[in-house]
């Protein structure tokens, strides 16, 4: 069985365990705690480009019908270092196609996304290419926040065959992954007339 | 280095132009290489071995003056305009000043915490513009111990490019937000901004009379702006499908060279060279990739590098 912190803290101070100071109730102690609890470290920087635009359109479908590749889904909930979520984030994503080709001229797997008071967002698209200049498939990320730093980050994923099934081991192979936690497990979904590789990346930004 | 090595690539990529012409020079290589870069005299180049040292190397003599072993993990450089120093931004985020030449003591301090990826001399090499990726780009005078003169912010990211009036009085600058602005160099006060840009800017070049600025980037095209008021004069045609890593002005000519690299990341190199009166270009044609280039004076150096050797040859 585990517990939470403020639960084990309730049952301690039951038990007679824990003998607290008179002016320190007992609530304030456990909400500390949870505070602490939900804290958050803040997403590791990855680098922006190249291949940043601006004005990206607002949508949340980036893969066209019959787009080849593999049906890529992307969920995630913009937090700030507390734990809290941040509403009014606005998420732009830019990626290459299957091809690793990235369109400058339009914006075709570009997309501006605006997560609301949840906080959450979603993203249909299609698992990106490799290209010669980059080790890893990626997508890229550029987060913003009234309040706080603006987040420049990549999500890789945990399938890449350039990490030979081990992550651990083989994210370094990559140099612009600064950190392991940008690499992200991918789940395969659908039916097998539809498979979707899902992947869930949450953000998490610094206060200013 | 950037993804895709555009950024880093600015320094190092052959800037080319027109007919070739019979190689004058050659240079035995230290270790086999992709890129170098020519100091502003022609009389060093600067090249990056694939073990990931630096090896600073006269032309022709081929005598090696200094290496910037692997483990610094050396990251941009640049060369002071008259060839006699040599700034590195390194990794770790400090920077280094060191003489392009001899064993002289060199200047080494921390600029930033993060990796230094854009290094640019002053006319009279006494300051230094320092890109840390991600951070604000700063201002240094480089003197026994250098001082930190200014800040400069972008809207997010850090610095791609920089360029410096022929008069150096101001600065412009491209950033991650792909905003290009203009600094007054005696006040680090801000003076204009271009926000026209959708895209970022990789290259920047002041006309040989400083009136106007040449940006290029991801849109793959020339755009002109006038540097007293920010605002857009012409666009030169695009190269569709490619994307524009370094504008160098051919002396005090209206001519640009210009380098592009496959949006793919799959050919080599190409390089046009742009008559910014008629907006015409003309393709450099080179019997091998060219690894590096730079005008020197009002004519344009470009090299190839091969297992051994760095075969140099002037475009008229």
């Amino acid at each position: 069985m585990t517990c939470t912190r403020r639960e084990l803290l309730e049952c301690c101070a039951a038990f007679g365990a824990l003998t607290l100071a008179a002016s320190i109730p007992l609530t304030a102690v456990a909400t500390e705690w949870d505070e602490a609890e939900k804290k958050r470290q803040p997403t590791p920087f990855c680098e922006l480009g190249p291949f940043y635009k601006r004005e990206a359109p607002n949508t949340s479908v980036l893969r066209a019908p019959n787009d080849p590749g593999m049906p890529l889904a992307i969920s995630g909930l913009v937090y700030d270092t507390r734990g809290d979520v941040v509403p009014d984030a606005k998420v732009e994503i830019w990626q290459t196609d299957y091809l690793g080709h990235y369109d400058n001229e339009g914006y075709r797997y570009r997309a501006v996304l605006n997560p609301g008071t949840k906080a959450s967002y979603a993203v249909d698209s299609v698992m990106p290419g490799h290209y010669p200049d980059r080790v890893c498939q990626h997508v890229h990320y550029l987060v913003s926040a009234p309040g706080h730093k603006p987040l420049i980050t990549q999500l890789y994923f945990a399938t890449d065959p350039v990490f030979e099934g081990d992550p651990d081991k083989n994210y370094k192979r990559d140099p612009l992954i600064t950190s392991r936690e940008l690499v992200r497990p991918v789940v395969i979904k659908g039916d097998p007339k539809q498979i979707i590789a899902a992947v869930n990346f949450d953000v998490v930004l610094e206060t200013l | 280095m950037r993804a895709l090595t555009a950024v880093s690539f600015l320094s190092f990529c052959a800037v080319v132009v027109a007919q070739p012409s019979k190689p004058i020079m050659r240079v035995q290589l230290p270790c086999e290489s992709r890129y170098q870069a020519l100091s502003p005299t022609g009389t060093q180049v600067a090249v990056h071995c694939k073990d990931h040292s630096v090896r600073l190397v006269d032309v022709p003599e081929g005598i090696q003056q200094r290496v910037f072993p692997a483990e610094q993990r050396a990251n941009s450089f640049a060369y002071s305009p008259d060839g006699s120093w040599l700034a590195v931004g390194n990794d770790d985020g400090t920077v280094e000043v060191v003489p392009s030449k001899g064993t002289g003591p060199s200047k080494r301090w921390n600029a930033d915490t993060r990796r230094v990826d854009t290094v640019y001399f002053f006319p009279d090499a006494k300051a230094i513009v320092v890109g840390p990726v991600d951070h604000p780009a700063q201002v240094w005078e480089v003197t026994d111990t250098p001082t930190l003169r200014a800040t400069l912010p972008f809207d997010f990211g850090g610095l791609i490019a920089c360029a410096i009036s022929p008069d150096g009085k101001l600065l412009v600058t491209a950033g991650d937000d792909t905003v290009i602005r203009w600094y007054d160099t005696a006040t680090w006060r801000k003076m204009r901004e271009y926000r026209g840009f959708l895209l970022e800017t990789f290259a920047l070049a002041f006309s040989p009379d400083g009136k106007q600025v040449l940006a290029g980037g991801a849109d793959a095209r020339i755009t002109v702006l006038d540097s007293a008021t920010a605002k857009e004069v012409r666009q030169l045609p695009q190269e569709s499908g490619s994307y524009i890593v370094g504008i160098d002005v051919l002396g005090s000519t209206q001519r640009a060279a210009t380098a592009y690299l496959d949006g793919a990341g799959v050919k080599p190199p190409h390089e046009l060279v742009w008559d910014l009166t008629t907006a015409t270009s003309l393709p450099v044609k080179a019997d091998t990739p060219l690894t590096c280039g730079r005008v020197i004076g009002s004519r344009l150096w470009v090299c190839s590098a091969d297992r051994t050797t760095l075969t140099m040859s002037p475009y008229e």
